[in-house]
């Protein structure tokens, strides 16, 4: 069965966008593919025209340091991000979420670009990025801008990137530093393409006993991926607890929108992991930023 | 690219250059099962779930249900038939076959590929790790101990033979 | 010499491992079309009418067949019950009806697959929607909705036990246990999707070239369908990418043949190939049937039970299928290898709007087992005695009557197979007495506390199972083989012609071992020609745990008769032999009496979980199974079975969360179906092989493929009370069932 007419594999950025905004029928950047293959084949996304291969474009596979952020390309395969001493310096939730999704041939092929522009509330390496404060750079033919990754769902499987004007290039993430570090946690082990039932990332900076800052993603907590702010406001500035406060669990619970999936699990469900996936995800973390200060950075 | 949308594919497969005029827009595993008649590789699920569809496509195993078909164009892919050969096994398939990993066959081929894929990155793997290397297999008849355990002797056979050997160097 | 016993690698492994194995799905023709296959998708309406002409008009469509073109529009194994395609215009009295979102409605053969889609999703059809039964419970007792309106009642089939007066025993009893238990549907997700390619072949004979599990039914089916003689049909099997009973039945067997075969009528004489997605194939094929169990039993206080009450329905979809034979295995096996005086069981098959319901390994043992176990290690808690202990005191012995009242087959070995897997799973024998109830234990050091801090609690389980080996309740069981001994002075080779499908289990191999033993001869010098009902004598079914010993004694046989006629200087020496297995009888309808079995297998099995009381999440830690398989003609191939029925069972116990919802599919593929991955299996498996061996098997085997299957939930779910001090009646375990049950979810 024929899924697209005209397949192009773009070497540059440029030439991509050229591409896309030339086709005459439908087109659509591809990564890795698999999420866009399979909704194609299982009818969640109309028949394409035409087809734009980015997962070659060296420019969207650097992984490296650059005006002291981490970048990422969008189109680099997860198997690299893990593999990477920077990424996991600087960004260990990201690096837990990576070898979460599917097995070892999907990681070969499967990117975060991917997974951040399928938009899917509880796309692991989207709710990674979203704990670490990351942006997404994204080119259009005239220009380039850089845009705060929270501003990129509309709603579950909806994009604000519009697929035949925009490119997202890559990721932005600030670098970590003495005292911080991050953990991801998800209920579900891994299979293959299967979502998760509930996905969980804390990135913290401590200051002796205590939680300086914090940041929470979780999904799926409601259409978009979520930042849990007011979870965050409850143990901001607080002393670390191993056991979950119950103003956090309070505010977790509430600031969360879960729903019962046909086939994947009840609300009731993932009302009862949350808290016990924040706690642990949160315990990661602190200890992480015990290890990493016995660490030479 | 015209109305019937026939693409030129000029790629290596299993060492061999292929140059064929054939309708684009499918999967890999529709050119190589449909057009080059290479059957080895299986469809089981068309949805990345079962591995049954793993190839290597420049050197790492890819999933050929969810891989364009134009992506390969210039690269080299390798299926199960371009491994070993009857008389002159792979250590992965002679273990296999020895060990009892094989029951109904179907989940074999992309079994062999992902753990080609994972002993040419890590030659001595533990029990973990191989479990994790095989992690995006499914099987629905052997209960996985048989093939676990084939494919640390597998390893620990290539190793014996050649330690700072790569496993290229077994595979036809 | 002899190559029974031994670990001799399997006959086709070599193809399989190098993908020079072809499987239905991998040949093609030249000049071949492609078919895909309409599916109602709707549980239960009547066809007003079915618009073609738009697909027809479709260029590149060859043809689109519908009811009309079926000139007996019926199938079924156990009774014709099914329309092969439904619609209007055949003769088959309310075939114009849809009953389950997977039946047949039109056949489109085109040039492409593409094609052939594309009209396929042309044809329209105009439904009367019915209302849906979906409650088994519910449709049992509905005389409004039949599904099937020429018969009076959803009931298609009732089975009763009446042993002695359980009334009077319950009166007498100590203790009395009740149970209510609801097992779950299961998906047989074998690799390979349904696939095939029909064609005509040289002599004239409509063929297809497809996987399944008996090739002589398949052909009888199709001939019957398409009204002609058997010998103008013929089936072959080439590698079969594993069945588990779902290749037992029709899925596109008769299809396949009614449109090579109407197209060569009009002239197009052309292959046709159909490939099914993992979509259709979840769709299209028939499931484990969900039983609801009522039961009571009923004991002394030294753990001697005195009577039994069960009630079973079983949910058996849109169509019978083989449904009426689980049932009869479900009957006789919901009451355990347990020697009961009184035993009252009424058993009902009953047609709903959900997904068909048939063989899947086992065939009614594990729901009967679940029931008949989980009761069992109830009665101990509330007895306060070991399960082992109360299982040694009741188990059947030699001689012992079943509940249908007649004695096991010589050979029974559960007494020893319970002892030694509890032995083995860290029970200790207290006395030596070797009397019939042994005093047995789990020993203290092996069952530690739980730490009351820690979420993860540990816990072990036990149960027991008795499997039948061959059709049962007197269905017809024989099996061919012909034996072709050639060479001069000296044996050369041994040809064996078997119709036996290898869908994994490794029963061409056996064949394999069994001929050279028989022949006295090396693998080596034995060939087969194998699954084509032209060369190939009727093997009966791979099913029921069946094969190695039907195969084996007809192999036996054959060559034994090949080599008196070798003997006599024949050459080649040719035999063909029939085995029969001894005769059993069906259930008495009013009190169940009957031999059902010529052979069992006997399993025990112990299970060590751990529970994250905190997420649900269950982690297998250690599975001891004990299983007497006989004799064990391919250790290794043994041992495979063992584990690959464990990691099956322990998916339906864990993790295949099969859900319909209003007669439609919600788990259709792999990414909602969730079957074991390598991550999911348990830490350790020991499988404990035993050989007692059975008078009337083949070198003494039994038979052993579902047996593991049996007592695994059971185990589970007494492992899980251990740890938690919960008694799940329902499954599968997912981790939010385990956090309702531990009342953590609001």
């Amino acid at each position: 069965m024929t899924i697209w007419k005209n397949y192009f594999l773009a070497e540059t950025v440029q030439e991509a966008l050229e591409l896309l905004a030339q086709s005459e029928g439908d087109a659509c950047p591809i990564a890795g593919g698999t999420d866009l293959l399979l909704d194609l084949q299982q009818g969640r996304h109309p028949p394409l025209d035409t087809l734009v291969d980015l997962s070659q474009i060296p420019e969207m596979r650097q992984l490296e340091i650059r005006g002291g952020k981490l970048f990422i390309g969008a189109a680099l395969p997860l198997n690299r991000l893990v593999e990477s001493p920077l990424a996991q310096q600087h960004a260990p939730t990201l690096m837990d979420a990576a070898r979460l999704i599917g097995g070892p041939q999907v990681r070969n092929t499967a990117t975060l670009g991917g997974n951040v522009c399928h938009a899917l509330p509880a796309a692991d390496g989207t709710i990674a990025l979203l704990s670490l404060n990351a942006t997404a750079l994204v080119a259009r033919l005239e220009q380039r801008c850089e845009i705060p990754l929270g501003e990129l769902f509309r709603g579950p499987g909806k994009s604000a990137l519009d697929p035949r004007r925009e490119i997202l290039v890559g990721f932005n993430l600030p670098l970590r530093e003495a005292g911080q570090a991050s953990a991801f946690r998800r209920v579900m082990r891994p299979q293959g393409v299967a979502i998760a039932i509930l996905n969980l990332a804390v990135w913290l900076q401590r200051a002796a006993t205590r939680i300086a800052d914090i940041r929470i993603a979780i999904g799926p907590a409601g259409p978009t991926p979520l930042r849990a702010v007011q979870t965050e406001a409850a143990l901001r500035s607080q002393p670390y607890q191993p056991t979950l406060p119950p103003q956090a669990l309070e505010a977790l619970l509430s600031e969360s929108r879960f729903r019962t999936s046909p086939h994947r699990a009840t609300e009731a469900y993932r009302r009862a992991m949350a808290g016990v996936l924040l706690q642990e995800t949160l315990e990661v973390a602190w200890q992480r930023t015990l290890d990493v200060e016995n660490q030479d950075d | 690219m015209d109305e019937n949308n026939l693409i030129k594919m000029e790629l290596t497969v299993n060492g061999e250059a292929v140059s064929m005029i054939v309708k684009g827009g499918r999967r890999l595993l529709d050119f190589l099962r449909d057009d080059l008649h290479l059957t080895g590789t299986k469809e089981g699920c068309g949805e990345g779930e079962c591995g049954s569809c793993t190839v290597h496509l420049d050197g790492q195993s890819v999933l050929a249900c969810l891989t364009p078909m134009e992506r390969a164009i210039g690269c080299s892919v390798l299926t199960i038939e371009g491994v070993g050969s009857p008389t002159n096994l792979h250590p992965v398939q002679a273990a296999l076959l020895d060990e009892g990993g094989v029951q109904c066959g179907m989940c074999t081929p992309g079994m062999v590929m992902s753990a080609l894929d994972l002993l040419e990155r890590n030659p001595d793997p533990t029990i973990e790790e191989i479990i994790e290397g095989i992690s995006g297999n499914l099987c629905r008849c052997t209960g996985y101990k048989k093939i676990i355990y084939g494919i640390q002797q597998a390893a620990q056979e290539l190793q014996a033979a050649s330690p700072a050997g790569t496993v290229k160097e077994s595979v036809e | 010499m002899s190559t029974i016993g031994k670990s001799v690698a399997r006959v086709d492994a070599l193809g399989k491992v190098t993908g020079e194995s072809r499987y239905s799905g991998d040949f093609d023709l030249p000049n071949q079309a492609y078919m895909k296959i309409l599916f109602a998708n709707r549980p239960h309406a009547i066809i007003k009418r079915i618009f073609t002409e738009q697909a027809e008009a479709l260029p590149g469509v060859l043809a689109v067949f519908t009811a009309k073109d079926v000139p007996q529009n019926e199938y079924g194994l156990s009774m014709p019950d099914q329309p092969v395609l439904c619609g209007l215009g055949s003769a088959k009295p309310f075939a114009d009806r849809v009953r389950w979102i997977g039946d047949q409605i039109a056949l489109v053969v085109a040039e492409t697959e593409e094609i052939a889609a594309k009209a396929r999703d042309l044809i329209r059809v105009d439904y009367e929607d019915l209302p849906v039964l979906t409650d088994p419970l519910e449709a049992r007792d509905n005389h409004e909705v039949l599904l099937h309106p020429d018969r009076g009642s959803n009931i298609f089939c009732h089975y009763r036990i009446r042993k002695g007066d359980v009334e009077s025993a319950f009166a007498e009893a100590d203790v009395i246990i009740e149970g209510e238990y609801r097992t779950p549907v299961q998906e047989h997700a074998y690799l390979q999707p349904e696939a095939g390619l029909g064609y005509i072949d040289e002599a004239g004979r409509v063929t297809v070239n497809v996987a399944g599990q008996w090739t002589h039914k398949d052909q009888e089916q199709i001939a019957h369908a398409l009204g002609l003689p058997l010998d103008q049909v013929r089936v072959i099997y080439p590698a079969i990418g594993g069945a588990f009973g779902g290749r037992e039945d029709m899925s596109i067997q008769i299809v396949l043949a009614l449109a090579v075969w109407r197209l060569s009528q009009r002239g197009i004489n052309r292959p046709v190939k159909i490939i099914w997605s993992r979509e259709e194939s979840i769709l299209g094929h028939h499931k484990r049937h969900p039983y609801w169990i009522l039961t009571r039993w009923g004991a002394k206080k030294d753990g001697k039970l005195v009577a039994a009450e069960v009630e079973l329905v079983a949910d058996s979809g849109g169509y019978a299928y083989t449904s009426t034979k689980v049932l009869g295995n479900a009957t006789l096996m919901c009451t355990g290898p347990y020697d009961i005086p009184n035993v009252k069981v009424d058993a009902y098959a009953v047609y709903t709007n959900n997904m068909v319901t048939g063989a899947f390994r086992g065939f009614g043992g594990p729901q009967g087992a679940f029931a008949a176990e989980t009761q069992m290690n109830r009665l101990a808690e509330a007895l306060q005695m070991d399960p082992v202990e109360i299982r040694l005191k009741n188990v059947l012995r030699e001689g012992d009557l079943l509940s249908v009242g007649t004695p096991l087959p010589k050979g029974v070995s559960m007494p020893e197979v319970i002892e030694q897997c509890a032995v083995k799973a860290g029970w200790e024998v207290l006395s030596n007495d070797r009397s019939q109830a042994r005093a047995i234990k789990r020993s203290r050091k092996d069952a530690p506390e739980n730490d009351r801090g820690s979420n993860l609690k540990c816990g072990m389980g036990f149960a027991a199972a008795f499997k039948n080996v061959g059709f049962s309740f007197g269905a017809p069981e024989q099996c061919w083989a012909t034996a072709e001994i050639r060479g001069g002075a000296e044996i050369e080779e041994v040809v064996i012609s078997h119709a036996a499908a290898e869908v994994g289990q490794g029963v061409h191999t056996v064949i394999g071992q069994a001929a050279a033993e028989a022949a006295g001869v090396t693998l080596s010098r034995v060939r087969l020609v194998t699954s084509d009902t032209t060369v190939t004598g009727d093997s009966g079914s791979v099913s029921a745990s069946r094969m190695t010993f039907m195969a084996g004694n007809a192999v036996k046989g054959a060559v034994e008769a090949a080599l008196g006629k070798w003997y006599a200087e024949e050459r080649p020496a040719i035999a063909y032999y029939q085995y029969r297995a001894p005769r059993t009888t069906p259930l008495d309808p009013q009190t169940g009496k009957s031999e059902p079995n010529f052979a069992y297998g006997y399993v025990a099995e112990a299970v060590r979980v751990e529970v994250d009381t905190e997420t649900g999440h269950i982690r297998l830690v250690d599975v001891i199974t004990a299983d007497d398989v006989g004799k064990a003609i391919n250790p290794q191939q043994v041992i495979g079975q063992i584990q690959g029925a464990v990691v099956q069972a322990m998916g339906y116990t864990l993790m295949e969360n099969f859900i319909q919802q209003d007669g439609f599919l919600q788990t259709g593929r792999f990414s909602t179906y969730l079957i074991p991955t390598v991550l999911d299996v348990p830490g350790q498996i020991d499988p404990y092989v035993l050989e007692y061996p059975d008078p009337v098997g083949p070198w003494g085997a039994r038979g052993m493929g579902e047996m593991p299957f049996l007592p695994f939930a059971p185990a589970v779910v007494a492992a899980v009370h251990d740890a938690t001090g919960i008694w799940f009646n329902e499954f599968p375990l997912t981790p939010e069932r385990v956090l309702r049950g531990l009342g953590k979810l609001s």
